[in-house]
Parts: C-alpha cells; sequence; structure tokens
C-alpha cells in the first residue's frame, strides 16, 4: 500500500496531482470545511486540485495497490494542529475522476457538487449543501442541514436531510426516496412506469409537479395539512388511510409508477407541469 | 486489511440499502448471494425475517425476547456490526470513531426501528395489531416501543447523553448545525407522542415517531464521531 502524504506547499496552498487508475476506482474524500467538485471524465485518470486554507492542515493520499492503476484512493484533509478553527480549516477540492468510479464523499461543512458519474455514490454532510446531476448510479445522499438537490438521475436515489430542502429535478430514476424532517420537498417531473417514488417530510411541505401524460398511482396522506391535487385522478376507496388524515388515493391516467407522499403537519400539492 | 474492510464495507453497504426491498418481496439476488458470502449479513437476515415473521404471527405482541437476545447480544459483539454503519461512516469508521459503544446502540436502534417499520406498512395489519375493543394502551405498547419498556428512547437518550457530555469540542457551525437538527426532531417528537397518546391508532404519527428517533440517534451517532477532534 502507498501512503503519501502532500503538505501545504507554495504561497497560496494550492496542489494538484493526477493519479492513474482503473476505469472503475473507488474514490473516497473526507473533509473538513470547503467547496468540493467532482466531475466525470473519459480518463482512466483521478486528476485532483486542492487548496488548503492553512500550512497546518494536511492531505493524506492512500493508493491501493501500490503498483499498477489505482484501484482505490482515498484522500482525508486533516489538521496537523487542532487548534486551527474557523475558515484555516477550508480545504477546496476539484476532482476530475472517471466516470465509472464510486465516490464516498464527507463533507461537513461546505457545498459537494457531483456531475455526471455513472457508478455508487454516498454523499454525507452536516451543514453543507449537496447538489448531484446526471447520475446514474446508486445515490446515498445526506445532508443533516443543508440542501440536497439532485437532477437527472437514473440511478436508485436515498436522500434525506432533517432541516434542509430536497429538490429533484427531471429524474428518469424507477427508485427515488427522499425525506426532512422540517424542510420542503419539490419534485419536478415524470415518474417512469414500474417507478416507486417515496416523498416524506414531517412539517415541511411536498411539492410535484409532472406532465398531464404521467402515469401513476397515487398515495397522498397529511394528518394536519391538505392535499391539492389539480390533475385529473380517478380515486378509490379512502380505508386504507388513517383516520382523521386528508388523504388522496387513486390512480392518474394507468397508474403505472407508485408514488407516495406523505407530510405529517405539510400541505401536499400534485400540479401539471407545462 | 483495509482493503478487505472497504470491500466488505461496499458490499454491506449495498446489502442495507437493498434489504428492505427484499424484505418486501423484491427480486433482489444480491442479498441472498451476500448474506451467503458474508457471516454477519446472514445472522441479520435470518434474524431480521425471523423477527419479521414473529410480527405477522400474531397475536404475539412483540418478537420473542429471545429473538431480541441474541441480536442484541450479537450487536453488542465489538466491532461486529461496526462495518455496517451506513456510507462512509462504516468504512472511515475504523480511523474515526471515538465512540463506538453509541455507534453499537445506533445500529441496533436502526435495525430495530426498520423491523418495526416493514409490517405496518399496509394499515390494514395494523387492524389485526388493533382488533376492536382492545385497549388502547395494549395497542401502543405493542405497536409504540415508547410505551411501558421505551426501547427507542432510552437507546436515543444514551446517545443524547454521549451527545451532551461533549459537545462543548464540537466547532460552533457544526453543533448550531446539529442543535437546530435535533431541536426539529425533538418537536417532531413530542408532537408524534402527544398525538399517539390521545389517538393510539394514528399509524402517521407512529411511522414518524420511529422515523424520527431513527433518524435523531444518526444525527447523534454523526455528532459523537466530530466530537473531540
Amino acid at each position: 500500500m502507498v501512503s503519501a502524504t502532500t503538505v501545504w506547499a507554495g504561497g497560496e496552498g494550492r496542489v494538484e496531482k493526477i493519479y492513474y487508475t482503473t476505469r472503475e476506482p473507488r474514490i473516497s474524500l473526507t473533509n473538513l470545511k470547503g467547496q468540493i467538485l467532482v466531475r466525470a471524465w473519459d480518463k482512466a485518470q483521478v486528476h485532483i486540485v486542492y487548496t488548503l486554507g492553512s500550512p497546518r492542515m494536511e492531505v493524506d493520499t492512500e493508493v491501493l495497490p501500490d503498483t499498477g492503476a489505482a484501484e482505490k484512493i482515498h484522500f482525508i484533509t486533516h489538521l496537523l494542529d487542532p487548534t486551527v478553527a474557523g475558515d484555516d480549516q477550508t480545504a477546496d477540492y476539484t476532482l476530475d475522476v472517471p466516470a465509472g468510479a464510486s465516490l464516498e464523499i464527507r463533507n461537513p461543512q461546505g457545498k459537494a457538487r457531483v456531475v455526471g458519474m455513472q457508478a455508487d455514490a454516498a454523499i454525507d454532510s452536516v451543514g453543507g449543501n449537496i447538489v448531484v446531476s446526471d447520475y446514474t448510479g446508486h445515490l446515498s445522499v445526506r445532508s443533516v442541514g443543508g440542501d440536497i438537490e439532485i437532477t437527472h438521475p437514473s440511478g436508485q436515489v436515498d436522500a434525506y436531510t432533517i432541516t434542509g430542502n430536497l429538490r429533484f429535478v427531471s429524474p428518469s430514476t424507477t427508485r427515488l426516496r427522499g425525506s426532512t424532517t422540517s424542510g420542503n420537498i419539490l419534485f419536478e417531473g415524470d415518474f417512469m412506469d414500474r417507478g416507486d417514488y417515496f416523498l416524506s417530510a414531517y412539517s415541511g411541505n411536498v411539492d410535484v409537479v409532472c406532465p398531464a401524460s404521467a402515469s401513476y398511482e397515487l398515495s397522498a396522506i397529511t394528518k394536519r395539512g391538505k392535499v391539492i391535487n389539480t390533475l385529473p385522478i380517478k380515486t378509490r376507496r379512502q380505508s386504507a388511510s388513517p383516520a382523521d388524515s386528508n388523504s388522496l388515493l387513486g390512480t392518474h391516467n394507468t397508474g403505472k409508477a407508485t408514488v407516495e407522499l406523505k407530510t405529517y403537519s405539510g400541505t401536499i400539492r400534485i400540479r401539471p407541469q407545462y | 486489511m483495509e482493503e478487505r474492510r472497504f470491500e466488505k464495507a461496499a458490499a454491506c453497504l449495498r446489502f442495507e440499502s437493498e434489504l428492505e426491498a427484499f424484505l418486501e418481496g423484491e427480486s433482489r439476488p444480491f442479498i441472498t448471494a451476500h448474506a451467503q458470502d458474508c457471516p454477519f449479513c446472514h445472522v441479520l437476515r435470518s434474524d431480521l425475517e425471523q423477527i419479521r415473521q414473529a410480527a405477522q404471527d400474531l397475536p404475539q405482541e412483540e418478537p420473542s425476547p429471545v429473538v431480541w437476545a441474541n441480536l442484541h447480544a450479537r450487536l453488542e459483539a465489538e466491532g461486529a456490526f461496526r462495518p455496517h454503519v451506513s456510507g462512509w461512516r462504516g468504512m472511515l469508521a475504523w480511523r474515526f470513531l471515538p465512540h463506538p459503544v453509541p455507534v453499537g446502540v445506533l445500529a441496533g436502534l436502526v435495525i430495530m426501528a426498520s423491523v418495526l417499520t416493514v409490517p405496518p406498512r399496509n394499515p390494514q395489519h395494523w387492524d389485526v395489531l388493533n382488533p376492536a375493543g382492545s385497549s388502547t394502551a395494549k395497542v401502543t405498547a405493542s405497536v409504540t416501543p415508547v410505551g411501558e419498556d421505551g426501547a427507542l428512547e432510552q437507546l436515543v437518550g444514551e446517545l443524547e447523553s454521549n451527545f451532551r457530555a461533549n459537545d462543548a469540542s464540537l466547532a460552533p457551525d457544526l453543533k448550531a448545525t446539529y442543535e437546530k437538527s435535533l431541536v426539529s426532531l425533538d418537536d417532531s417528537i413530542r408532537e408524534c407522542r402527544d398525538s399517539l397518546r390521545q389517538e393510539p391508532g394514528n399509524t402517521l404519527a407512529h411511522d414518524y415517531l420511529l422515523t424520527a428517533y431513527t433518524r435523531k440517534a444518526e444525527i447523534l451517532s454523526s455528532a459523537l464521531e466530530f466530537e473531540g477532534r
């Protein structure tokens, strides 16, 4: 195993490196604070550029195996001096990685943006926003307080936040689950045939904007809010909904997808996309 | 050693992500294949299926104590489930986690909550749990694990105590984010519990309560990883 450490170098703390990899390496990046951008490219290489906010930080890099194309690379930011605080903990990263790479990204404070990847990814933050676009693998995305926006995903999506908002734009995935406690959820796009969609907020609202041609079976339930639907729906019996709740169960068009929307005290809106 | 952990974490992560769908009846060949390779996941799957079966074979009010005891014993075996903490936490836990016990509690809680939330998906199933004329208190005890035994509440309380004991070491902005999320979760827990007291058959409140406890445990566990660093 190669274990390389790259320290703060140069007056501005900027470091650039290239690692030769397989087409499907596993890349992990653990940061403390800062911006992360990961982009797919068609090369079997990882190109990383990072800028450290302080000479009292370093980035450990572990590459496996120790010879030949790397199958796994771990990047870890850590402090050399535990008294470093605030913006001095910042490290900003930009990575170009093979589109087939699987990712594990942890960026507690700061935005993480991932574009165009094809394999599985787990992206976590505490207070930072997470933006993912054009992703075809299985996405597991979590931010405690940040917003999550996922555009054009086509693999399975699992996303949750506690106080942040969720936004899904033009998904072509057949399995999508999103939940937030006090944030809002916005889903804009169509539902795939045989797709399974679950969106849940506690006190926030759930908004779905989909084309009139969408085909889905709907279960929309709120205990203390309202369900406002402006798309034609063939309702069915509501015995499956809890007593005293406001609910709408039925089928729009031929009901090919399954859509479950829940909020305890928020409002659910389903409206057509123009 | 690290490589083995990484691969194990990745496979086990996928196992975790597909397990619920598998238990709900979807075809997931990976679950079967991985359970044959991974002793822990094999045991986990077996236990979950046992518990789920026990929950379905009502009128038994709770899964057999033996099942719970076995599950707890395994989960509390040091390190046994550490790679199963989701995502990067699992992969990097051996490097960063100064609090393995809370993470173990979390794993137990997550499994418990997921098991408890699987059967009630179909509200009609609750009719079995709550036959007409049965006492509401009995229903609350059987479907809401915050009743007399307070198992979920106790587990989360343990994590929160650990968190409070060390939260001064958190960076201010991290702490603020965690505090805000805990306030949000506590509000939802309080509201759901109040609702369940007034309306024990409120399945929506029950679902949200379990979700809130699970989320709270995950958040606290996540925060504990940063404390002291």
